[in-house]
């Protein structure tokens, strides 16, 4: 009912309104998720799953160019608002300018009669027609088109071995996009179900990462959306919201950074519901909660970690780090322009991401050394200090990072080496876990298998027998309190236990 | 034993460099009949000449791969055979009485030279006893598997290891249990360890080396093998065990350690060249991302030390002791004089 009237994008032409297929970037994200794990040259400031089988692919072009585009919103995004905090993004600037004069009447009018258009359009098309749209070339970096009121169907294929469920993990397994055959995806907006694409796929990896392109997704609901007659559009955003969360949850669970922002998002949005201002100041407001919130918590944040553990860096040091963390990325890369050390990259196998630190931290002129995880012990003997990122930090001070992260702090302990967890305070979390069972996450089992150093194929892809070996492959561990000297935040050098008393005080603060 | 085969222990050396001959037993049991061989062609008079022949390959063994400890200690070993017979034939040495034994000077002993009728035969014999400790030191270790494992155990291990898969084996005959297994990178052979686990009906879950301090909260046992024990109780281990024996003593699961008795070397972690860096090539690979390799240390070392305190039990083919008894069976093993060649 509400897609209807929730999609008039308000700088788009008609004829690119996509007909009610597949539009061309969900057709290019189906197939990013049909080849599997994409290989793509990397961005800038997202972290990316580094190619596995080869480094760049030219086959892969085509997909990367697009998730270029979208992912060039998420860097857009801060940019502009530390140029001028109100604007949202230029495509919209400029339209404010053009619609400057039009009373807001003028402009819901117009927008009517747009949608209305649309519709006649959308009839003239055959329901399920999936032909291309015309799409013009890309200098629009993100053109919205609407949701469609038919219900998307499309197809994957089964994951070739269906999963198979390890008994000690039996309850982390659930149903999610990748392992249902088709999938109705209902008042979805469409930069959602390209960014859930990007989640399931893990295309976009890495808390801060992820909940910048949900940001700018939802950035582009907010936009995009109309509030459907008699009603209101908090409310009506809210549900439309939810309804897009949801289909973000079956394609990856939400990193704790992103349910925190969501929340955010929410108080702001209920708070909103109680003034009465027109739907586009409101749209301006919800827009500047979200372009405030990044610039706060995510990037302020950062500059301020990286500048308190620079005073701690002092020449001739060498720091481990393990896999890659964005904020541990821009810690050194800053560091490095004052003051010499050498870092030792770990890398965890799964995701392979110790590869990509090391790419980034070695072409900004870092010397570096790279081991796998079960040198640790070698590579301990010889650190000065070892900084680690965070998924998030939870109430009861354990830290919850990438699976490998309890490992080295575990190591660095015994060696009784400095262990500095970076984090963002808006990746604190209430949750209590003492284990890294309880809740957790479960990769690809199948990525395991893949080695791309060995010569042979690993002898699990070829058995047997009648009771097969299973493979596990958990993306977080569960760091206990006592490994970690201490939590670089952006309020200052803490103790783990202090996350409650942050929690507390962070409310307030906003 | 044709006689056109020279008497020379480099082709055992050559075949353990070329990683051909890679399980600790194969090695123990072709350097048994070398030794064998030594005593039975060459040309010695008295026990001080045979030693000496003997000790002679061990420097060079130890020069030649100065990471390898098996051949060396049995080597060793044998040294103390031949104390032991020739001590018994001049009914010297008999029964050592706690006072013997705190009382003997160092100096009434060390003269080998005499000549002794029968020496030969009696060390061929002793010999001949010892090779069949060797080749039943699995099955030994292996048949006391049903006294460490009991039923619905999660068992952690790390690798892959012969005695181990034979341990486990064994104890799966009685007893249903899980095992776990940490893939060992960057060989990877944790996973043909799953395999073979597997085809023999045990619930075989495969883990990638970072998670094993998430797992090791539901372990009960950790089971490993070991590439050579020091002195001190201390493990000469593949890379990443530390970690696993660090994550276990974090959750307090007993770690276990299946040796055989010529891993026991009378050495120190300082006293030798204890590791080496393999080739970096497993761990990334050349086409990765232009120049980086280039750029870069890439780090790939091939073994790990563990100290004693991590351990709780060793399990030989006598059954298990603490870290704290290797000092004594180490004095069983080898006579003093020989710790230092």
């Amino acid at each position: 009912m509400m897609k209807e009237n929730s999609t008039a994008p308000k700088n788009e032409k008609k004829e690119k309104v996509g007909a009610d297929g597949l539009t061309k970037k969900e057709r290019r994200a189906l197939k990013v998720a049909e080849k599997g794990a994409p290989d793509t040259p990397n961005v800038k400031d997202v972290k990316k799953q580094p190619a596995v089988q080869k480094p760049s692919n030219i086959s892969d072009a085509s997909v990367s160019k697009k998730e270029r585009r979208a992912l060039k919103v998420n860097q857009k995004a801060p940019n502009n608002i530390s140029a001028k905090p109100t604007e949202v993004t230029k495509e919209e600037s400029k339209e404010a300018d053009v619609n400057e004069g039009k009373s807001k009447a003028l402009l819901r009018a117009e927008r009517r009669e747009i949608q209305e258009k649309q519709r006649l359009a959308k009839l003239a098309a055959k329901e399920n027609s999936l032909k291309k749209d015309a799409e013009p070339s890309g200098d629009t970096k993100n053109k919205i088109k609407p949701v469609s009121r038919s219900p998307r169907k499309y197809k994957k294929e089964l994951p070739k071995e269906s999963q198979k469920k390890v008994r000690l993990f039996n309850h982390l397994y659930c149903e999610t996009l990748n392992n249902r055959g088709t999938c109705i995806i209902n008042n979805v907006h469409p930069t959602f179900i390209a960014l859930g694409e990007q989640y399931s796929s893990k295309t976009i990896i890495g808390s801060n990462a992820r909940c910048l392109a949900l940001l700018a997704a939802l950035k582009d609901l907010i936009r995009d959306f109309v509030t459907p007659p008699k009603q209101e559009l908090c409310r009506s955003l809210e549900s439309s919201l939810n309804e897009s969360v949801k289909h973000l949850q079956k394609c990856r669970k939400f990193a704790v950074s992103m349910n925190n922002a969501i929340r955010h998002f929410k108080v702001h949005l209920t708070q909103l519901n109680s003034t009465d201002l027109s739907d586009a100041d409101k749209k301006c407001k919800l827009q500047d909660v979200v372009d405030v919130y990044v610039s706060n918590e995510i990037f302020t944040a950062a500059t301020s970690i990286s500048d308190q553990v620079k005073a701690k860096i002092s020449n001739n040091d060498v720091i481990v780090t393990y896999g890659c963390s964005s904020l541990i990325k821009k810690i050194l890369i800053d560091s490095h322009q004052d003051k010499k050390f050498k870092v030792v990259v770990i890398e965890g196998r799964g995701l392979l991401e110790g590869r990509e630190m090391l790419r980034q931290l070695v072409n900004a002129g870092i010397d570096c050394s790279y081991c796998l995880i079960n040198s640790a012990t070698f590579v301990m003997n010889k650190a000065n200090k070892v900084l680690l990122g965070a998924h998030s930090l939870l109430a009861n001070g354990s830290v919850m990072a990438r699976n490998g992260s309890a490992q080295i702090a575990l190591i660095a302990h015994s060696h009784n080496k400095p262990v500095l967890v970076c984090c963002e305070t808006y990746k604190f979390c209430e949750r209590v876990q003492v284990d890294s069972i309880v809740y957790n996450e479960l990769g690809d089992p199948n990525k395991i298998l893949n080695i791309d150093t060995a010569e042979e194929e690993s002898p699990l892809r070829s058995v047997s027998s009648k009771t097969p070996p299973e493979s596990v492959n958990l993306m977080y561990d569960v760091t206990p309190p006592d490994f970690v000297t201490a939590v670089v935040t952006e309020l200052g050098f803490l103790p783990c236990t202090s996350v409650p008393v942050v929690l507390r005080i962070k409310p307030v603060k906003e | 034993m044709s006689e056109a085969v020279p008497i020379d222990f480099s082709y055992i050396i050559d075949e353990i460099r070329s990683g051909t001959l890679s399980q600790s037993n194969e090695v123990a049991l072709k350097t048994e009949e070398f030794v064998e061989r030594i005593i039975a062609e060459k040309d010695w008079k008295n026990a001080q000449e045979l030693m000496n022949l003997i000790k002679a390959e061990i420097k060079l063994i130890s020069e030649a791969l100065p990471l390898h400890t098996i051949s060396t200690n049995i080597l060793r070993h044998v040294l103390n055979i031949i104390r032991e017979e020739y001590d018994i034939g001049f009914k010297s040495h008999v029964e050592q009485s706690l006072h013997q034994m705190m009382t003997s000077d160092s100096d009434a002993m060390g003269d080998y030279s005499k000549m002794l009728d029968g020496l030969k035969t009696s060390i061929i014999d002793h010999l001949s006893e010892y090779k069949t400790e060797l080749e039943t030191s699995i099955d030994n270790i292996a048949a006391q598997a049903t006294d460490h494992i009991y039923t619905n155990e999660i068992i952690l291990t790390f690798g892959q290891s012969n005695t181990v898969e034979q341990f486990l084996k064994a104890a799966s005959r009685t007893h249903s249990f899980q095992v776990i297994v940490a893939e060992n990178a960057p060989s990877y052979n944790g996973h043909s360890m799953a395999v073979s686990l597997a085809n023999h009906n045990i619930q075989t879950t495969v883990i990638s080396d970072t998670a094993i301090f998430s797992v090791m909260s539901r372990v009960n046992k950790v089971i490993i093998g070991v590439h050579s024990v020091m002195a001190n109780g201390a493990l000469k281990t593949a890379c990443g065990v530390h970690a696993v024996a660090l994550a276990a003593k974090h959750y307090s699961v007993p770690v276990m350690v299946l040796t055989h008795l010529y891993k026991l070397s009378p050495t120190y972690v300082s006293s030798y060249s204890f590791d080496a860096c393999s080739s970096p090539a497993s761990v990334l690979p050349y086409s990765f991302a232009g120049d980086i390799v280039s750029r870069t240390n890439i780090i790939n070392p091939m073994f790990d030390y563990v100290p004693p305190e991590l351990v709780t039990l060793f399990i030989t083919y006598q059954g298990g002791n603490a870290p704290s008894y290797i000092y004594r069976l180490l004095s069983e093993l080898y006579h003093p004089d020989d710790h230092e060649l």
